[in-house]
């Protein structure tokens, strides 16, 4: 700004200086000395940090350009629009209050130099004040770049976090399981294996003296391998849950707690291969599904709740439907932000219809 | 071509189009199939530069249309869903008119709206008032004038609302030869059969959001990879069904009285191998109905509503 301003103010010196050359009055020096303390005045101005020189720089100019327009040269008084824009800007914040005030000096001057006056003034004033604007706007989305750049620095740094959190619990979650697993295998194979082993060996000894008792031991051994293949049979069997058991009993576990808590049918119904459906898209559904009946209780007026999750072709399409009020114009809060968020995160949708009923429905593709 | 990128159009709390991006590739007719105020309209307007997005960006061959207006203009051909044309003005006058407002003039001028007049059929009745023209004259005419500066993009919204099937078929057909004659299309309704029957990818869209885009094809293998055949038949006791179910791609038959109902492959035409098959076991079709998802049931699978109820 302070850059912009030198460069009228250096406009309208050239013009003064041109008027100057072009009169018949020859006090050079006073004219050569009058411009470089402006010059120097102007400088500082935009030189110095503290807001009291600066207003004294603005000030000096424009005493300045008052001496010097009524001693060296009139058309000097041209600069004054400009430098008491300067000043004024300091202490009036309205733009005609510094209009009406630098059209003050007209009253003492001819019609003529007044006008000319009048039109410089005029342009200073529109000049600065548009760069000024410019310039405010320009910082503006300085600022809003900034913020932006700031905002996707944090973004990018959770979303680093996040992968390594991911990551991390990954190789906890392996742990817990290897752990588990050994000190199953520990605990009942292994126990049963050495069973078992003991008892032939002492078969094997006892075959050729007592045939019977050999027999029975080896009976016995066989019994406890027995045992424990049903016991390697079970413990594979454990280990490995139905796929769909995590996501859908924990959906319907909490329809049933949510009904229950108030007193309010609602039916869910499952359609399509639950199997196809991923663990964070399951993670997406039950938050989803939780969010939109909270909203339904909330604010439906509704006497019933359908959810539906129905897993097609490509796209698993999860509906919560209430036949409560509904409403004609949407407002998304933040709670459908929430929704659409989460659904954006595994390239989903979130559609929010209210014309019969309430409903939301969440659209998630299935990738092969 | 186009390209929409997370544009978002809001009027006061109303949000009509929300974070929509899609890109529309050089001859493509990409459809928009919604029901009434899903946003399509909003959209063509802010593509026609008519609104001004509250976010997001468009571009059209790769330029921003808000700081490239005349160029964005200049490239783009749009029909209206009202009618725009002047009722005291002639044919040839109203397609002149609007594009002398694109800077044709002259020789060029002449040429291209007798041009753009005999594209639509309409040069015989060049010296006709409009207000003496039937709904889808109008419309043609209305085609005419958003044609004659020779867009590189031409965007119809709803043309085919309230007039007649024989204008209708006209439509579609101009529609068609004008992707052959090299135009990008872009063409909006709420009726499904036009947008399955002329559009080469289709945005399926509702509440201001694209739900789902791509072919026909491709929306429809999105809700199921199955297509039922029903066939009604005379002499069931003919019918080995083995044989049936022996044609690749069948993956089930049903027999329920008269009818056979077979689902199969979404990707298998076999109709021919069906009937032949039929025929070589000596029964006799009466009937033959093809209940293969379209896109009305791909809408009212994914929303649960119906295009036109809403």
């Amino acid at each position: 700004m302070e850059r912009l301003l030198l460069f009228y103010k250096l406009i309208v010196w050239g013009y003064a200086a041109l008027d100057y050359i072009s009169s018949e009055q020859r006090n050079e020096s006073w004219f050569v000395l009058s411009s470089l303390i402006y010059f120097c005045l102007s400088l500082s101005a935009s030189i110095v940090r503290n807001v009291r020189w600066k207003k004294g720089a603005a000030l000096c100019s424009v005493v300045l350009v008052i001496l010097s327009s009524a001693y060296v040269e009139p058309s000097f008084g041209l600069l004054l629009p400009l430098n008491g824009y300067e000043l004024a800007s300091f202490y009036i914040p309205r733009l005609w209050g510094i209009w009406v005030v630098l059209l003050v000096p007209m009253v003492w001057l001819g019609p003529s130099a007044a006008k000319l006056y009048g039109l410089v003034a005029l342009f200073s004033l529109v000049s600065v004040t548009t760069a000024k604007r410019h310039l405010e706007r320009m910082k503006q989305q300085e600022d809003r770049l900034d913020q932006l750049r700031n905002d996707w620095h944090r973004l990018t740094r959770s979303v680093n976090e996040y992968h390594q959190y991911i990551k991390q619990s990954e190789y906890m979650l392996q742990l817990e399981e290897r752990n588990r697993l050994s000190q199953r295998i520990h605990d009942q194979i292994g126990h049963s294996l050495t069973g078992a082993l003991i008892q032939m060996e002492a078969a094997k000894r006892l075959m050729d003296g007592d045939r019977n008792k050999a027999k029975q031991l080896l009976e016995n051994a066989i019994h406890i391998s027995k045992e424990g293949i049903e016991q390697i049979r079970m413990t594979l069997k454990q280990m490995k849950p139905p796929p769909e058991q995590m996501g859908i009993n924990r959906v319907k576990l909490f329809i049933d707690e949510f009904s229950a808590q108030h007193h309010l049918p609602i039916p869910l119904v499952c359609k399509g291969d639950l199997d196809v459906i991923t663990p964070i898209q399951w993670k997406v559904i039950y938050e989803n599904m939780a969010e939109a009946l909270t909203n339904a209780i909330k604010y439906a007026e509704a006497t019933a709740i359908a959810v539906e999750i129905h897993v097609l072709n490509r796209v698993i399409k999860v509906e919560v439907k209430d036949n409560g009020k509904g409403a004609t114009k949407i407002k998304k809060g933040l709670g459908i932000i929430g929704m659409e968020e989460r659904a954006a995160s595994v390239h989903g949708t979130v559609i929010v219809d209210g014309t019969n009923g309430f409903s939301v429905t969440t659209l998630l593709p299935i990738h092969e | 071509m186009l390209e929409i990128k997370q544009v978002t159009k809001k009027f006061g709390d109303f949000i009509a189009v929300d974070h929509m991006s899609l890109s529309v590739a050089e001859g493509e007719i990409f459809g928009f199939l919604g029901a009434n105020g899903a946003g399509k309209s909003t959209t063509i307007n802010m593509i026609a530069g008519l609104l001004r997005p509250n976010a997001g960006e468009i571009t059209i061959l790769g330029k921003d249309i808000t700081r490239h207006r005349q160029f964005a203009k200049r490239q783009i051909g749009i029909v209206p869903q009202e009618i725009a044309i002047y009722e005291n003005l002639t044919a040839y006058e109203n397609v002149e008119f609007f594009a002398g407002l694109y800077g044709l003039r002259g020789a060029e001028l002449r040429q291209r709206v007798e041009e753009a007049l005999e594209f639509v059929g309409l040069s015989d009745k060049r010296k006709r008032y409009p207000k003496h023209f039937s709904g889808g004259m109008k419309r043609r005419l209305n085609i005419a004038c958003a044609i004659a500066h020779r867009p590189k993009l031409i965007i119809m919204d709803e043309p085919t609302v309230g007039i007649d099937p024989q204008s209708r078929n006209d439509i579609l057909a101009a529609v068609k030869k004008l992707n052959d004659m090299g135009c990008t299309m872009i063409y909006t309704s709420h009726y499904m059969e036009e947008v399955e029957e002329i559009c080469t990818r289709i945005a399926i869209i509702d509440h201001g959001k694209i739900i789902a885009e791509g072919t026909k094809e491709q929306l429809e293998a999105m809700i199921t990879d199955t297509k039922d055949i029903w066939i009604e038949i005379r002499g069931m006791d003919q019918l080995n069904k083995q044989h049936l179910q022996d044609i690749p791609g069948v993956k089930a038959v049903q027999c329920e009285e008269n009818i056979i109902k077979i689902s199969s492959d979404i990707n298998v035409n076999h109709l021919n191998q069906i009937v032949q098959c039929l025929i070589n076991d000596g029964v006799e079709i009466r009937s033959l109905e093809d209940q293969s998802p379209n896109l009305e049931t791909v809408f009212l699978t994914l929303t649960g509503r119906n295009l036109r109820d809403s």
